[in-house]
């Protein structure tokens, strides 16, 4: 049954929402929702976010309707219309999304038909759609799906001619992958590296434009196996676009993997991806080798612990895995997940665990982490011959750094939330950002040095 | 005019009248204030604030050893994760040596709670923090959600609290009941009134006579010395250094006081409050119900601030003299500690924002302390208690008056046209004075001397070092470019305030 939970790592789908339409370039969003609802989530998709920042037009710049109590009981549309004009007239952008949150859709603005105003009137003004945002509606990776969602079904236009080798990236949603930005760009870059023209959307490289063009692309390429999904399906059904879910590729193993899988869908020539593929592992060992010296003189294989949602909770896993060669004891997805989803997710690490159904538990609270891993490893009772949960690593958000000075474990801020780094342009995903990984992990272990 | 009767306290809307949107001179905001014509005033164009949830739970969570529970949807809270560690440093800084750091738990209410209600969640929640936390007190955030879909909280509280040892707290901090954030103090206070203050615990009280006597001794020169959340402890040390100066001991409450210190509250001779917008509601209260007097005024910020303030408290113990004393060395002492700064700030110009009696006092300070000229005090909301620190600006249409809670598109508009040397804001604000190409120094911070004298002197010097070198606020200015369209910095800066029922 879901529960509370204690500390979430997320917020709700307003914020992830928001998260969204600000990574978009010249994208601007307008709340509709009570008062407080943009200045509450900036704490988590910016300050929790590597210290992402308010970008364009967000954080206290946020265009909001701010409704209160006399539009709770008689109605917020006026407020809203007047909002979304006076907005039009002074913010500089080429998009608005109105992102609605609890209060507006309880009460049953009618949002859609404010929208059509605004459209009807036909002065040369930027297009506007909406997206749902109710707290109560599911959490922030919800938020980024329904913003998807809208701009799919709204924004992105139709098109017959689809132009072979060009993809659409999705499932990495801004803010709550706390790499986000890093992470699209490497991913950019690989798939670029076998000849195809690639859309990311959401980084300094991409606009609208393309984003409004994407349903000529040849396929859609989800890298997560839950994130964005649902949207995918809306994308396939309005432009008759297909997608394929991947993982997301953390080291050279599983984005070779990653590649080979999206050159066989699009059945692309062998020979320019084996080349491509060829150099990258070269390169990548170039430089992940150089650890071997102190890996083999100081022993840096450890017993990992992974605390992620269920995208990064696969992706670490298999890199602490099959790259470092540590061993993962427990893997703790913080989302909250339906008991009949659990065997589902437990299967994406049946390469990557000897036990899943052991290893991999479902705990959304920061304090029952250490309880969930004595239920793995053996308490410690200080008996000579004691086996320790040593040497370890904690692998998760800012929220573990505690739990893993409790059992003297190493750690590092890798999953949401993230408030105690700066994050950049940063990736971790692919071979560049498996590098980036590697450094920050190992830096930790010879931080006394 | 207790309230304490009521579950839910009126907000400060209804109860003191603020005005929100503002734009003009300081004597028209006072005037008009008084005239009752500015409560109604709102914007056809607004930008995302806070609410009272996210002000009342940092209240609430600042307390030691307590646990907030914010019912609602997973979002309503979800700003704690930006602080992570802060809560825990601030806590141990006052030697709160127990301190778990900030622990909040979400009833996370979903499609099914807004139909069937969340009331179940959240006596599971309040049975779970207390097994797993063992706090002293568990305080519960009511947010948007359940407020209209009837959960009764209250109810919920009285229910649990026979089997569990924390205290109960419930709060009423939905962020649609008020426009104006700072109710969020009444509510908080409300709470601490009702649950932690109504304790008979004897054992407050020494035993023995002769220390039973020694304590009644000492409390008739205690002071209650009420803080903020957002204050440094250093500036806690500063203030209760003041008061032992002129003689008299101080116990801080409530932020940051662990909650079987709040009985204590009532046994002073006297509060002090160092913000009025903080502390209205407390000590009205702490007077009807406990027979205690308060010194509401100012915040002693700047020298004069420092003055008018140590003064009134002095008078109410009849030790004026001894104040004087301590004040006039004081001052002097500063005065010559600020010699070789005060060349640096001639002539330089700057620009406030911020709570309204932080942003006048601090504007004082600015130009009695260092010399400076301020242009501009931007203040969130101001009301009747804005008075006592705008007194000093009594005449001067030279200073800009703006009445927003953030909405950097006026600022912007009015930063464009002063072109201050500096900007002192409030967080969220800051970055949008920074893009402009402003340096910019925070107006507060859990860390920094913001008052007393000691604060006079820090931020004299942070100000002198920032304005040493400005590269990374010029070049910042130079690569961003703000939303907003071209034409705005032409217009009035309040043509999107009025005078409406729709407005925000």
């Amino acid at each position: 049954m879901v529960s509370f939970i204690e500390k979430p790592r997320f917020t709700c789908p307003l914020g992830g929402a928001l998260a969204t339409v600000n990574a978009l370039p010249k994208a601007v969003a307008i709340l509709h929702s009570s008062q407080g609802c943009g200045g509450n989530s900036n704490g988590a998709i910016q300050g929790a976010a590597g210290h992402l920042g308010s970008g364009y037009c967000g954080g206290s710049a946020t265009p909001a309707s701010s409704i209160s109590e006399k539009q709770i009981v008689f109605g917020g549309v006026a407020r809203l219309e007047e909002q979304l004009n006076s907005t039009a007239e002074l913010i500089n952008a080429e998009l608005f999304v109105i992102i609605t949150g609890c209060t507006a859709e309880i009460i049953g603005d009618d949002v859609a038909s404010v929208v059509r105003g605004y459209n009807d009137e036909g002065v040369d003004r930027p297009p506007v759609i909406f997206a749902s945002g109710a707290g109560f509606k599911g959490n922030s990776y919800f938020g980024y799906d329904s913003v998807l969602q809208s701009l799919f079904r709204d924004y992105v236009v139709k098109s017959d001619k689809k132009t072979k080798g060009k993809v659409n990236i999705w499932g990495v949603p801004p803010s709550l992958d706390v790499f986000w930005e890093g992470n699209l760009l490497e991913l950019r870059r690989v798939l670029e590296g076998i000849g195809l023209t690639v859309n990311t959307f959401f980084t300094n490289k991409d606009s609208l434009a393309e984003l409004k063009a994407s349903a000529n692309a040849e396929l859609n390429i989800v890298v997560s196996p839950v994130n964005g999904v649902a949207a995918a399906e809306v994308f396939k059904e309005v432009h008759g676009v297909d997608h394929l879910i991947t993982d997301l590729p953390i080291g050279a193993k599983a984005t070779e993997a990653f590649l080979r899988a999206v050159a066989g869908r699009l059945k692309l020539k062998k020979t320019l991806v084996e080349k491509f593929l060829a150099t990258e592992k070269d390169n990548y060992y170039h430089f992940f080798n150089r650890i071997s010296d102190s890996y083999a003189d100081i022993d840096l294989q450890r017993y990992a612990v992974v605390v992620a949602d269920t995208t990064y909770a696969v992706a670490l896993t298999r890199f602490a895995s099959k790259e470092l060669g540590w061993l993962p004891k427990l893997v703790a997805i913080t989302d909250t997940v339906e008991d009949y989803q659990e065997a589902d997710l437990r299967s994406l690490f049946a390469q990557d665990l000897a036990n899943p159904d052991e290893t991999v538990v479902f705990e959304t609270d920061t304090s029952q982490m250490k309880e969930r891993l004595f239920e793995r490893w053996p308490k410690p009772t200080g008996g000579k011959y004691d086996r320790p949960f040593s040497p370890a690593f904690v692998i998760g958000s800012r929220l573990d750094s505690e739990f893993a000075e409790s059992i003297k474990a190493g750690h590092l801020s890798v999953t949401f939330p993230i408030s105690n780094r700066f994050v950049l342009s940063r990736g971790y995903a692919g071979y560049h950002g498996a590098l980036h990984l590697t450094e920050d992990i190992f830096s930790v272990l010879v931080a006394k040095r | 005019m207790s309230y304490l009767h009521l579950k839910v306290p009126p907000t400060r809307d209804e109860r003191l009248k603020p005005c929100g949107a503002f734009g003009g001179t300081i004597d028209d905001l006072v005037y008009g204030h008084k005239e009752g014509c500015l409560g109604s005033n709102g914007r056809t164009f607004a930008q995302a604030t806070g609410c009272q949830l996210n002000l009342a739970m940092g209240m609430a969570a600042s307390i030691p050893n307590t646990v907030v529970i914010y019912h609602g949807p997973v979002g309503c809270g979800a700003g704690s994760l930006a602080i992570a560690g802060l809560s825990k440093q601030n806590q141990l800084a006052r030697g709160n040596i127990d301190a778990i750091g900030r622990v909040w738990m979400s009833t996370n209410l979903n499609e099914v709670d807004v139909i069937t209600g969340g009331e179940e969640k959240l006596k599971q929640a309040i049975l779970e923090a207390e097994e797993r936390f063992h706090p002293h007190a568990i305080f519960i955030g009511n947010t948007c959600v359940p407020a209209i879909t009837g959960d009764d909280i209250d109810n919920v509280a009285g229910q649990l609290q026979p089997d569990v040892k924390a205290k109960i707290i419930p709060l009423h901090c939905e962020g649609f009941r008020t426009r104006f954030v700072a109710t969020a103090y009444d509510i908080v206070y409300h709470g601490i009134l009702r649950y932690l203050l109504g304790d008979d615990k004897a054992d407050w009280r020494p035993e023995n006579e002769e220390e039973l006597r020694d304590y009644q001794e000492r409390s008739k020169r205690t002071v209650n010395l009420l803080n903020v959340g957002s204050m440094g402890y250093v500036d806690e040390v500063e203030l209760v250094r003041l008061l032992n100066a002129i003689g008299l001991e101080a116990n801080v409450y409530p932020c940051f006081s662990p909650p079987d210190k709040f009985v204590k509250v009532r046994d002073a001779a006297l509060s002090v409050s160092i913000c009025a917008t903080h502390d209205d509601y407390f000590v009205e209260h702490l007077k009807e119900l406990y027979d205690i007097p308060y010194v509401l005024n100012t915040i002693p910020i700047g020298s004069d601030n420092v003055r008018l303030w140590l003064l009134e408290i002095a008078d109410f113990f009849n030790i004026r003299e001894k104040a004087l004393e301590v004040i006039e060395a004081e001052e002097a002492e500063l005065r010559e500690a600020l010699k070789p700064l005060r060349k640096f700030f001639e002539g330089k110009t700057t620009f406030v924002s911020t709570g309204e009696i932080r942003a006048g006092a601090q504007a004082v300070m600015l130009e009695q302390d260092l010399g400076m000229k301020v242009l501009a005090i931007r203040t969130h909301h101001y009301d009747k208690f804005g008075e006592v620190v705008f007194d000093h600006f009594k005449g001067r249409d030279d200073i800009t008056i703006n009445v927003a809670t953030a909405q950097p598109f006026e600022q912007a508009n009015l930063l464009n046209r002063l072109k201050p040397d500096i900007f002192l804001g409030h967080a969220g604000s800051n970055v949008w004075a920074a893009r402009q190409g402003f340096p910019v120094l925070p107006i507060y911070g859990p860390v920094n001397s913001y008052m007393g004298y000691k604060g006079v002197f820090e931020v004299a010097v942070r100000l002198e070092r920032m304005l040493q070198n400005t590269n990374y606020y010029n070049t910042l200015g130079d690569t961003t470019t703000l939303p907003f369209k071209d034409f705005w910095y032409d217009e009035d800066p309040y043509s999107y305030i009025q005078q409406t029922q729709d407005a925000a």
